[in-house]
């Protein structure tokens, strides 16, 4: 018997179709991050590095290794990370 | 397709949680006062050598471990039954590793961060890996059969019609993507494998299987513009 064919939710698809232009690849990100978050901590509205916002919406594990580096800097000046976060969630 | 996985599990059963005590103290980014020694120099302390090099990597360990226990302690969901002791173990392999991969590329180091947040990604990436993996560790992964995910039952004027754009994303994966995109895809997105965990079954890196990603998002979003359910090639709707 033939299984029934599987149907993607609507959280999958917009999975699917997220945007990743302007690329960028992982090991570019990770190059970038160190910068990237302390930019975004000190200025979380800053425009620099646009694709490593679309980046990270779109590539999970370097999104959760970013918003990391964020909250752990945040922790050692004792600063608030949520700005940031709310950010870089968009 | 089936991977199986490179090693057993060592559950060992519910442990009571530890709290995260952070063991470091790294140097401040920003003294605040100013008779404070500012961060010390870090590579060339680290490119010394006698005791001089050997208090820089002591330093430069601690700091590793501190951030390795950082990112554990945020993935704990992932490990549940995995004891404190692990966790712990899991959190020292990954700043051993994090210190070589730093020494390596030590003259890579530009200084356009501070070194300590530089010294952190490593850590970061280094133990997200290592929760991941064992977190995956006696679990198979499949990539999912993408003949049960085609919609090749349905032919595309029935979903010329169509408003409910998780159906149009799957028939547009059936005609616009090629079997492995399709499967890389799903395995990422829909059955949410972890991408390190998947390049390490696949023997590929996070940065090829991203890519992959990228052509077939590319040419998901460009079949749906074309189609009328995309009001561009960047993702929006209509
Ligand atoms: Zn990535």
């Amino acid at each position: 018997m033939t299984p029934d064919p599987r149907r993607l939710t609507s959280t999958d698809a917009q999975r699917l179709i997220m945007p990743t232009d302007p690329w960028l690849s992982c090991e570019d990100c990770f190059e970038l991050t160190d910068r990237f978050a302390e930019e975004l901590l000190a200025h979380p509205d800053t425009t620099h590095l646009p694709e490593m916002l679309v980046h990270l919406h779109a590539c999970a594990a370097c999104a959760e290794e970013a918003e990391s580096l964020i909250v752990l800097l945040a922790a050692d000046v004792g600063a608030d990370p949520a700005a940031a976060l709310d950010r870089l969630r968009g | 397709m089936t991977l199986a996985g490179p090693d057993g599990a060592t559950d060992v059963g519910p442990q009571p949680r530890t709290p995260y005590v952070e063991t470091a103290s790294p140097e401040p980014h920003e003294p605040e006062d100013p008779d404070e020694p500012g961060e010390p120099d870090w590579v060339s302390d680290l490119s010394s050598s006698g005791p001089r090099h050997e208090e820089a990597l002591r330093r430069l360990h601690a700091l590793l471990l501190k951030a390795a226990r950082h990112q554990v302690w945020r993935m704990r969901d992932q490990l549940p039954g995995v004891g404190a002791v692990t966790v712990d173990e899991l959190a020292t392999c990954a700043a051993d590793d994090a210190l070589v991969a730093i020494l390596a590329k030590l003259g890579g180091f530009e200084g356009r961060s501070r070194f300590t947040t530089w010294a952190y990604k490593f850590a970061i990436l280094q133990a997200a890996n290592e929760v991941r993996r064992h977190a995956w560790s006696s679990r198979e992964v499949c990539l999912p059969d993408d003949a049960l995910w085609s919609d090749a039952s349905a032919g595309p004027e029935q979903h010329a019609e169509a408003t409910d754009l998780a159906a149009a994303v799957q028939h547009a994966m059936a005609v616009a993507l090629t079997s492995y995109q399709r499967r890389i895809a799903l395995a990422l997105l829909v059955e949410q494998v972890p991408i390190d965990v998947l390049a390490d079954r696949l023997g590929t890196t996070r940065g090829a299987l991203y890519k992959t990603l990228h052509v077939a998002r590319s040419r998901l979003r460009a079949h749906l513009t074309a189609s009328g359910h995309l009001t561009t090639a960047r993702g929006g709707t209509p």
